[in-house]
Parts: structure tokens; sequence; C-alpha cells
């Protein structure tokens, strides 16, 4: 009787215990899921990226309390966002994307195929402009099945950036930046030997950016790294125009000494060095000038860009890339709809419509946040140059100094990133990069038979 | 609670101070020992502090030196003066402050998580031998022999698609909570420990009608204070050492605990902001153990574990 | 029986009036060998087994089998998992980072025990002759409570390859040429090990130094009695007495190197050109390195393959040292 008492007292504890728990649980899980009334749906959009300045994150917040205000019944959610290769699986396996996402060119018809993106196809056919894009730029973001997954938000091409100060301490006239690849390696020494910095740098790190600016440098020379399209295709990395890059390498690396010390730069780390003063010239897209402000806080006068230089042969051109703006696919029909009309106010209208653009670059340069960074068109060219004579009044880019770029950027040809398994191909590359950078008697025909191996295989699975 | 009488001193650890243990008093007594000795305490201790100190030190004064210092001479001592304002800056623009509370949450989460795993499995498969107590140890041993990675990829799975809730759990803490207390040292911890208590305090316990949980809470658990260190001490260390898990469950930056935090704005801050926000997140453990240092490795506790 | 007295009043003052009555047929006399509880217990059993059957299963059972599955699987979590039999096992096989990750993660490992497994022992016994060690533990201890990440960014500074670099300014004082430290595929491993050892040796001397206070006094006083000076002692007595727990750590150590991740992945995300690339690290690679989405088939198999591995060597390494640790 009296254990038994002890017992049950037991038991209520044990079964108090055990609801509780339960109780927890259940208050946990509801409080996680989303809650939405029935007449405002609530999306998560891609802001900026990690680290932004305070200034660039309250512009961004204006933009959205302007979407907002315009669209009652939309919420959004800014979600800081930066796509990197190898985070980017991560989140989209957790399904932890924002609504609105951004990708590269080079992966959205992949992702479309695979089920990946949500369909957008009616909502961006119905868009007033949809003719208007440019051909390939908008096949970029369609799938193989003509759905369209992606819309075009930005298109750049590769550049190569210069820092004025250390040409002009090296001796060398930052009005007249080097036009051919002999040049560059010549003020590269200069560069070092005067200054102490790195003359040339070159991205080196193991997430793809090492093989994306080589496959730039291969461009510029008239190679190319794949034949053919889709699982057919042929990867064609250790092609001439690879090995004259990567020596051109080797020797600046090793015999000039005009690289300096760091060989693992990132897009962002190699962004920082430069702002910093610690890198003379570079290769990356024409649109870094908007990180350089927003994260490093460059000091405008220093800063310099004009074309890659080309190789005298037919083949020779300019990598060109672009980032697309895509839903996940768990979005419903309503938040779907909401997306793309946020994609349209973001992304597309400071584009095509006079007075939003006008809004937007006074938001923007209110802010000190950089209006009239070099871009490519995504429509065409007539579009672009309209779009430019809008914004004129608040463009506080120093245009003078990116003018190498911007008048000769349309006469290169530009060539489009690698067609299959792109991303697997640059990592294919990584290796043989870092290897001829660290390694002076690096074996490049061993290395590239290797990468083109990996990056054969990965084609032909469609990785 | 055997008490000794006053004036001997319990032998059972070797003590200098009674010049018995390694080093004897003959020994003290050769020059050469003597000698010898001290130099190898010097150095020993010269090592220490340029080894295991300097660094910290470094980071503490390159924290307030100008980013253009740190770069340029990064051994010199404020050529330009101090810049106070990369510890503002770290605490207001890179928001240390909230990563370090994050942080904070983490490792009481999960230590909470892992005591009341511990203390609730050890009571059970020491105190009240159930059984099936066999099969559990085993499955438990089991466990400890398997390495954490082998978990990595179906946790991660598991956390992003949960069997029974249709509602992942990512960004949520309790994906690192709950997965911490499956820590099968632990338990295995708590368990010698409870079979090393005098089973006649249970017994009369009983006698006087005392119930499982009157026992677990009211004479095993303010009994279990050393082991409940020692395991407390493991706990919090191994969620400070945290990396891939928070890095891989946590992807919304504002709940992102230091650790993962830091890596990632790496590229966005400067230097000297930086190595500001680093100095920050090691104040309060360097603080938290100059302060309890004594009492952990001290402690009788650890030894017990260690023998154990 | 005098200290059984204090605590008994201790549970009165916390119980109720119920539980002061005598209880009834339990307190009949039985075998005191086994506590046996009444038999309706054996549901409170259940209740406080509940949390660790709950966590263990969910978090740690149950992952384990889904290991198993998975490696046999195709996933890439959108589509529906196809059953594939040992593929992944070959792709893994057949990788050519596979070997590159296996002799890195041996190499680390092999390192690690050179550098991180006499220094803390030497320190150790050193400081066991030390009147007030107290000082010395909490240096040892330093680089441990600093949080790993802030520690290994720390270090990420120090190996600047410029001739401005911390390590490389000190060393030019004793006029050692600026060294490329994580930009040359030689120098990445071992200073990653250099690190690491760093900030792990710590522990490993608190440790050690715990086990040698409990070498007890009776047997360096024979010793000395038999006129062993100082090494003999260290060598007779000491060592031997520390096999249990030099011979735990070792193992340990070897266990917990060959799962390193942090500093690879930190200091040079496996480069330069694969040179710190781990076995972890290319389990991640596999898992989450594809920006199109992960083939956690393959991450999955090699982890098994870690895990048996490793579960084999402590079996030979229990079987060849039980000769040799003491009871």
């Amino acid at each position: 009787m009296k254990s038994k008492g002890r017992a049950m007292a037991s038991i209520r504890m044990g079964a108090t215990v055990a609801a509780v728990s339960l109780l927890a649980v259940g208050a946990v899980t509801a409080s996680n899921a989303a809650s939405r009334s029935s007449d405002v749906t609530t999306i998560s959009v891609a802001s900026l990226i990690p680290g932004s300045t305070k200034a660039a994150t309250q512009e961004f917040a204006a933009q959205v309390a302007e979407f907002e205000k315009a669209n009652p019944s939309i919420k959004v959610k800014s979600v800081q966002y930066q796509w990197t290769g190898p985070t980017f699986a991560a989140k989209l396996a957790a399904g932890t994307l924002p609504t609105v996402f951004t990708v590269p060119f080079t992966d959205a018809r992949s992702l479309g195929d695979n089920g990946q993106l949500a369909d957008l196809t009616s909502q961006v056919k119905a868009l007033p402009y949809f003719n208007k894009f440019n051909p390939a730029v908008i096949a970029e973001g369609t799938d193989s099945k003509g759905q369209v997954v992606a819309v075009p938000t930005a298109a750049y091409a590769q550049a190569l950036h210069y820092n004025r100060k250390l040409f002009t301490e090296a001796g060398l006239n930052p009005n007249k930046p080097p036009t051919t690849w002999a040049q560059v390696m010549a003020d590269a020494t200069l560069i070092s030997q005067k200054t102490g910095a790195a003359g040339y740098a070159e991205m080196g790190a193991d997430d793809n950016t090492a093989g994306w600016i080589l496959t730039t440098l291969v461009y510029s020379l008239g190679g190319r790294m794949e034949t053919g399209i889709g699982n057919k295709a042929v990867a064609t990395l250790d092609n001439p125009q690879t090995v004259s890059a990567l020596n051109m390498l080797k020797t600046m690396r090793w015999t000039d000494n005009s690289m300096g010390s760091d060989f693992s730069y990132g897009w962002s780390d190699i962004n920082q060095a430069f702002a910093a003063g610690q890198v003379g010239m570079y290769v990356s897209g024409s649109d870094v000038y908007t990180n350089l402000v927003q994260a490093s806080n460059i000091n405008p006068s220093i800063y310099g860009v004009t074309t890659i230089p080309l190789a005298r042969s037919k083949t020779a051109g300019v990598l060109g890339g672009g980032t697309l703006a895509a839903v996940k696919p768990s979005a419903s029909a309503a938040e779907v709809a909401a997306a793309v009309k946020w994609i349209d106010f973001y992304y597309e209208q400071p584009l095509v419509n006079e007075a939003q653009a006008v809004r937007n670059a006074k938001t923007l340069s209110e802010s000190k946040q950089p209006v009239g960074v070099p871009a490519l068109p995504i429509f065409n060219k007539a579009q672009y140059a309209l779009a430019n004579t809008w914004i004129k009044p608040y463009i506080n880019v120093p245009v003078n100094q990116m003018k190498p770029f911007t008048s000769g950027i349309f006469s290169q040809q530009l060539v489009p990133e690698p067609e299959a398994s792109t991303q697997s191909v640059y990592h294919a590359l990584d290796p043989v990069v870092e290897a001829v950078l660290t390694d002076q008697n690096a074996n490049i025909p061993s290395l590239l038979k290797q990468a083109n191996q990996a990056a054969q295989t990965a084609i032909k699975q469609g990785t | 609670m055997i008490a000794y009488p006053l004036g001997r001193r319990a032998r059972r650890r070797s003590d200098p101070a009674d010049g018995e243990g390694l080093v004897s008093q003959a020994d003290l007594r050769r020059p050469g020992v003597r000698w010898g000795l001290g130099t190898a305490h010097t150095i020993l201790l010269a090592g220490l502090v340029i080894i295991g100190v300097g660094p910290i030190l470094w980071l503490a004064k390159s924290a307030i030196t100008p980013t253009q210092d740190t770069i340029t001479h990064p051994m010199s001592l404020f050529p330009h003066g101090a810049a106070w304002s990369n510890l503002t800056q770290a605490w207001t623009n890179v928001d240390v402050g909230r990563y370090f509370w994050n942080t904070i949450v983490i490792a009481i989460g999960s230590w909470l998580c892992q005591i009341v795993v511990a203390t609730t499995a050890g009571f059970a498969l020491s105190v009240l031998r159930p059984r099936y107590a066999k099969l559990i140890t085993g499955l438990l041993l089991t466990t400890l022999f398997v390495p954490a990675i082998v978990l990595l990829v179906p946790l991660y799975v598991e956390i992003v698609h949960p069997p029974l809730v249709h509602h992942s759990f990512i960004d949520s803490y309790w994906a690192i909570w709950l997965p911490a207390g499956a820590s099968a040292f632990n338990v295995v911890l708590m368990t010698r420990f409870f079979d090393n208590l005098p089973r006649e305090i249970f017994e009369a316990a009983r006698i006087d009608g005392c119930g499982p949980f009157r026992l677990f809470t009211s004479i095993v658990l303010p009994m279990s204070r050393p082991i409940l260190g020692v395991v407390s001490v493991f706990a919090l260390l191994a969620s400070w050492k945290d990396f891939l898990w928070p890095l891989l469950v946590l992807t919304d930056p504002n709940k992102q605990p230091l650790s993962v935090r830091l890596p990632t704005i790496q590229a966005q801050t400067e230097l000297g902001v930086f190595l500001a926000a680093m100095f920050i997140s090691c104040l309060v453990p360097i603080v938290g153990f100059l302060i309890f240092q004594r009492s952990f490795l001290r402690g009788p506790g650890l030894s017990g574990a260690i023998k154990g | 029986m005098a200290t059984i007295e204090p605590v008994a009043s201790a549970v009165e003052k916390t119980q109720d009036a119920r539980m002061r009555q005598p209880a009834a047929e339990s307190s009949r006399p039985r075998a005191r060998r086994r506590p046996s509880w009444p038999p309706g217990d054996a549901l409170s059993t259940l209740a406080f087994l509940l949390p660790m059957l709950a966590i263990f299963g969910a978090f740690s059972w149950y992952p384990i089998v889904r290991t198993v599955i998975m490696s046999l699987q195709h996933t890439n979590l959108v589509q529906p998992a196809t059953w594939v039999g040992f593929a992944n096992f070959s792709t893994v096989i057949h990788d050519p980072l596979f070997p590159i990750a296996v002799k890195n993660t041996a190499e680390f490992a092999l390192l690690a025990l050179v550098f991180g497994y006499p220094i803390p022992l030497i320190a150790a016994v050193v400081m066991s002759s030390v009147r007030r060690r107290g000082i010395y533990s909490a240096l040892a201890f330093l680089p441990v409570v600093i949080p790993p990440v802030v520690a290994v960014l720390l270090w990420k500074t120090f190996y600047d390859a410029s001739s401005t670099g911390v390590f490389n300014t000190v060393l030019g004082w004793i006029g050692l040429g600026p060294y490329p430290w994580l930009q040359s595929q030689q120098t990445a491993l071992p200073s990653l090990v250099l690190e690491s050892t760093w900030a792990n040796a710590g522990a490993t001397v608190i440790i050690y130094l715990a086990a040698l206070t409990a070498v007890s006094n009776e047997l360096y006083e024979a010793a000395s009695v038999d006129g062993a000076g100082l090494w003999k002692k260290v060598w007779h007595v000491t060592l031997p007495q520390l096999r249990g727990v030099l011979l735990v750590t070792m193992i340990l150590q070897i266990i917990g190197t060959a799962q390193v991740f942090l500093e690879p992945y930190l200091f040079t995300s496996g480069g330069p050109a694969n040179a710190t690339l781990t076995v972890l690290l290319l389990i991640y690679n596999y898992a989450f390195g594809n920006s199109l989405g992960g083939d956690y088939g393959a991450a999955t198999a090699l982890s098994l393959m870690l895990a048996g591995f490793l579960a084999v060597f402590s079996l030979v390494y229990l079987r060849a040292t039980r000769s040799w640790s003491s009871a």
C-alpha cells in the first residue's frame, strides 16, 4: 500500500515530466512554423553580402519599404546572402535559401533541370520587357524544357583592375594601363620592385575562383575549356593556351617574383587586399567596385579598371558571366507571384523604367552607395545606354578612372563560360593554379591531365 | 569523511613539499640535480609564458593597434599610438556581443541537455539497475567507439527532414542542444561514479520509504558535485570547440555563434577591427578560466575521472 | 551508524508527512546483495531512462543505421533515393583525391604524435617536480581555453608569408628567412600540426600531471633506497606507472587527429593543391562542396570506411598493448 503509493507518486511525476517535455517540443515546433495570414504573403529575399556596411543595409531597407508601400499585400524579409560554390549546396539541401535568391549563369540551367528552382515562366513572360532580354542572357535562365527558372539581373565581363596610386608610385602612367599580357608582366615587376606590393595577384582559393580566373586568362589567349554541350561535352582543359597561361603565371611568380606572397586569395579576400593597397593589378568581374566600397571602404581615387588584354587571335575573348534571380521550388503560387514582383521591382525596373531608375539611383547615392558601376547590358545595348542617361546625375563612381574599361569592352568578343558542369571544371583547375603558384617545379602537363580527367568525369555525370 | 588525526598529511599524493616524490631529499642535495632542475624549471616557465601566453598578448596588443601598423610592423609596440576605436567598432559594427550571446545560449542549452541525459541514465543504470541494463550499456559502448563523423551526414539529413515532424530544425538551437546530449562518454562517467557511491545510503533511504525520484534529487545529485563539475567542464569545452555542426545547422547569421560567424566576415572586416573582435571573444573564456582554474585543475573529480 | 544519521535526517527534512510513516512490507529483511525496488518502479526506471533513450535513439543509433543505408544509396535529397549497392564505395576508392586525403591524414596524425606526444609528457614530468605548480598548469592550459576558431584565425595571421608576417618578422630577428608557411605544399601541413599542438597540448599536460601526482610516494622512496638517481626513477618508476594513461592518450590522440577538420578547413580549405586535404574535409566536400547538390552516398561511404578503419585500428591497438598496460 505504502509502496504502491510511492509507485503512484513516481508514475505521476514521471508522467508530468513526459507531458511537459512533449508540450515543450510542441511549442517549439509551433513557434517555428511560418505565420501567414490569408491576405498578406511573406517572402524572404536575398539582400546584401554578410558584413556589409550599415549604410548599405539601411539603403536596402529603404528599398524594401518602398516596395511594401507599393504592394501592401506583400511583406518582405531581408536575408543576408552570398553565393559561393560550397555554401550554396548546403543551403539548397537544407532548404534555408530565401524565397528569392541569386545564382550565377553557370548553375541556373542545371538547377532548373534537377527541379531545384521554381518555374517562373508564366509570370516572367507577362513582364512587358520580356522580349527585350538579350537572347543569350535569357537562355541562361531557361532550362532544357524551355521553362524560365531564373531571371537575369546583371551581366558582367572580366576586367583588369589596377591601383592607380601604386602605378604612380612605380613610375607608370595610371591613365595608360597595360594592353598586352607582356605589359602586364612588365608593369607587375616594376610595381613589386618599387612599392613592395604584389604587382599582379591571382585568385588561388579552392572554392572554384582559382579555376575561374585561369579560365579567364585562357579565354583571353584564345583557348577554350570545353567543346560540345551537355553530358556529351568534351573537356579540353589541357589545351595549349592553358599551358601558356600557366607558364605566364609561373614566370611572374618565380622569375619576376611580382605576385606577392599570398596565393590563396578568394573573391572577397582579393578585393579586401586590393582596397588595402596590397595589390597592384588583378582580374575579376567588372562589378567588384560595389563590393570594394561596401565591404572594404576603398578610397575611390586609387581605383582603375581596364579591359583584359586579348591575344591577337580570332578566338581570344573576354569571359562573361552574370547573375540570375531564382525562386525556391517549395514556394506557393502566391509566393512565386510575390517573388517575381520583387525581382521585377528590385532588379529589373531600374534598367527599364526611368522613374524607378532615378528613384533607385537617388536612394543609393543618398546612402553613399556606388551608382554607375560598369555593367554589361542584359537587354540590348540601346536600352543599356538609355538607362545610363537616366541615372547620369547620380553617378558617383569615378567614371574617368573607369574609362579604359567602359570604352574598350564593347569592341571585345564576349565569350560565355564553359557550358557543362562549369563549377566542376573550375574546381578541377583550382589545384593546378595552386600548384603552379606554390611549387616551382610543378609539372604542368601532368597536372592538367588529371584536371581534365576530373572535369570529364563531372561532365559525364552532370554534376 | 574519515577524519585524519591532526598533524598528519594524507600520504596518497606525491607532494614534493614532502621531498618524498620523484625528487627526493637525497637528490636535491646533489648540486648537479639542483642546477639541472632549476634550469629545467626556468626553461619550462619561460617556454610556457612565451608559447602559451605570447600569442594572446599579441592579440591583445593588436586589438588596439591601427591596421596599417599591424600589417607593416606586427611586432612593434604602438608606433603610432593606440586605436581604441577597433574595439568599439568590433562591438557595434561586427556586433560581437550578439554572437557571443549566441555562443553562451548554445553552450548552456547543450550543457543542460548533457547533464539531464547523463545523470538520469547513469542513475538508472547504476542504482536502479533494471534487468535490461546490460543491453543498454552494450548499446552505449558501441556508440563510444563510433567516431562523430559517421553521424554527420545522416544527422544533418535528419535535421533537415525530421522523420515524424514535417518541419526542418535548421536554424533552431534545438538542433544543437539535443544531439549534444548523445554523449556516451558522459553516461559512462556518471555510471562509474554512481557505482562508487556507498550502497548503504541507498539502502537506508529505501528503508525510510524513499522513492527513486526523491533518491535521485535529494541524495544522489547532491553527492555528485565533483563528477557534475567534471562533466560540466567537458560539456562546456566541447560546446566551445564545436564548429562544423553549428556551421552546417545555423545558416541564419543572427543565430550563429562566434565560431561560425567570425570566419565568414573576415573578408569584409579590416584587420584591426577583426583582431579586436577575436580578442573580445577570448575575454570571457580566459577570465572564466583564471577564476575557476583552481577548482578544476586541482579538483578531486578530475583525478577520479582519470583513474576511472 | 554515525554517517547515515545526518543523511537520513536530511532526507527527512525534505519529505512530506506521508513519507515519514515507516514503510510496510518492503522493510522486511531481504538479501542485502542487490537493492531490489518494488516492481511498480519499473515504470519510473523507464522514466529515468527516457531522456537517454530518446536522445540516443534519435541522434545516435538512428543516424548510425541511416549512415549504413545511405552509403548504399544514391541520394541528393531532392529526388527519391535509389539503391546502388557498393557503387559509392567504388566511387570513393577510385577518386584520385582519396589516396591524397588518406596520406595527408596519416601524415597529420603522425606529425601530431611526434610533436604533441612527448612534449606534454616531458613538460608534465618537469612540472611534477615543482613546488607551486599552479601557475605552470594554468599557463599550459591557457591555449586550450581559447575558442578553437579564434586560435586558428590568429595563427593564420601569424602565418602571413610576407616578410612582415608575425612569425617571419620574429624569425627574421635571428636571421632565418621568410617562410611560405601556408603558401607552400611542403610547409602547409606541418604548419597546421604546429597550431593544433599549441591549442591542444595543454589538456594532455594536465591529464599527465594528474596521473603523475597519483603515483604513490612509496615507490619513489623504495627506488631512492635502492640508490636510483633522478633519471632512473623517471625511467623505472614514473613511466611504467603512467603506462595506462600514456597508452590511452595515444590512441585517443590518433583517433582525434584522424578526424581533423577545423584546421584544414579554416586555414587552407584543403589547399594548396590538396596538400592539406584530409579525409574529413573530403567527406565534407562530397556532401557540401558541389554547388549543384551533394553526393551524400559517397560522403557516408567514406565516413563508414574511416569509422571501420578506426575500429579495427583500436582493436589491434588494444590487443597489442594489453600485455603492456598495468592492471
